[in-house]
């Protein structure tokens, strides 16, 4: 497979939160501004990023039986050290995020990279499946946040569109997250069993 | 056995390795952290108690074993080095969790000046209005003299404090953090 394929797989074809409905738990949890939706999927992309490059060029080291622990360590460790730089650098979104930077640690879409991909490529085959990957995850929040924001709260990035009185509380709360997230899925498989 | 130890060295030194790197950032980070907080808290001191000059930190002074345990700090703002306000930090539990306020009351006037959700989890669009200005608002000026009380239709007495609509726990809530420290300040500061 080309490298490019690798990088857009993960868009579209395999995208993890529309495709492999992995990651669902902060897709659902965090996405109540679009603002939201760019930090965790920056600090998402980041992570990612960084364990599958150390994942895949320590594949032939880390022994097989202790593989699991191993990427949850090095998991663990990128994604403590992320938490402490945003808290640092971003103090506003680190307090929005909140649970869901440490939850990164358990985020199966990275554990589930670490074991699929990295653990039998290298190092740069990695780096684009991470890239498109993370940049697949950062979409799919960002369109789920676009819809919860605009009709939930009547604003885009913080700006006003929709006057107060139109928004519909229930869009930034949770049961708004999986009406959302359900109707997206239901509207790409029809779309998906239509092309096929 | 010989593999297990093999393993066990594996994780070991992958895992001091991880935190060597960790500790790392976090040089690097904790002192902007800190930083944060100490910049957060003074700003957050002026906006409850704008006349404020210099604030020092007396809970050592004013807590005692009997004091209202929603109260977690109670600082006293100084002007040309008498004491004029009171600043509590309060912490009641909210729908979510606890919420963080910061109220500031004048010593002269016995009034509250004005509160602050410094954080709060309460659910987005409904109690997490705690933090707007407009609900703030409400607790501006009231008189430290009476108990606060929460009504969900707009307030007739001065001691009144309309609810955020849909968020009556959180709103309470509040109310009560803010009444924990007036009552304090009553006992401890008003003669």
């Amino acid at each position: 497979m080309s490298l490019m394929n690798e990088f857009t797989k993960g868009i579209v074809k395999e995208n993890p939160l529309f495709r492999l409905v992995l990651g669902t738990c902060p897709a659902l949890a965090i996405t109540t501004s679009v603002e939201n939706g760019l930090g965790m999927g920056a600090a998402f992309t980041a992570v990612l990023l960084a364990s599958n490059i150390v994942i895949s060029a320590m594949r032939k080291i880390i022994p097989d039986s202790v593989r699991i622990p191993a990427y949850i360590v090095i998991i663990a460790s990128f994604v403590t050290m992320i938490d402490l730089a945003m808290h640092a650098y971003t103090p506003d979104l680190y307090k929005s995020l909140g649970i869901f930077i440490p939850l990164i640690v358990v985020n199966c879409i990275i554990l589930g990279r670490a074991e699929a991909f990295a653990n039998r490529n290298s190092v740069v085959p990695s780096v684009f499946d991470a890239l498109g990957m993370g940049l697949g995850f950062t979409l799919a929040l960002v369109l789920v946040c676009t819809f919860r924001e605009v009709l939930g709260a009547g604003t885009f990035l913080g700006h006003t569109i929709l006057p107060e009185s139109k928004a519909a509380i229930l869009m930034i709360l949770p049961p708004g997250g999986f009406v959302t997230l359900g109707c997206m899925l239901g509207f790409l498989n029809k779309v998906q069993s239509k092309t096929a | 056995m010989l593999d297990i130890i093999k393993l066990g060295v594996f994780l070991l030194v992958l895992a001091g390795v991880g935190s060597f790197g960790v500790s790392y950032v976090n040089s690097m980070a904790e002192p902007l952290i800190a930083e944060q907080a100490l910049k957060a808290k003074i700003s957050s001191f002026k906006e409850v108690y704008p006349l404020g000059e210099e604030v020092k930190d007396e809970s050592a002074q004013y807590m005692k074993s009997d004091t209202n345990p929603l109260i977690k700090e109670i600082n006293v703002a100084y002007i040309s080095g008498a004491p004029a306000g009171v600043i509590y930090l309060v912490e009641p539990k909210g729908y979510g969790g606890p919420l963080r306020i910061m109220a500031g009351f004048d010593i002269a006037q016995k009034k509250l000046t004005a509160i602050k959700v410094l954080s709060q989890t309460e659910t987005p669009g409904l109690g997490a209005k705690a933090k707007d200005s407009f609900f703030q608002d409400r607790y501006q000026d009231k008189s430290s003299a009476v108990a606060l009380e929460v009504t969900k239709t707009p307030p007739v007495k001065d001691n009144q404090i309309q609810a955020i609509t849909a968020s009556t726990i959180t709103s309470k809530a509040v109310t009560s953090g803010v009444n924990a420290a007036r009552e304090n300040f009553m006992s401890n500061f008003v003669k």
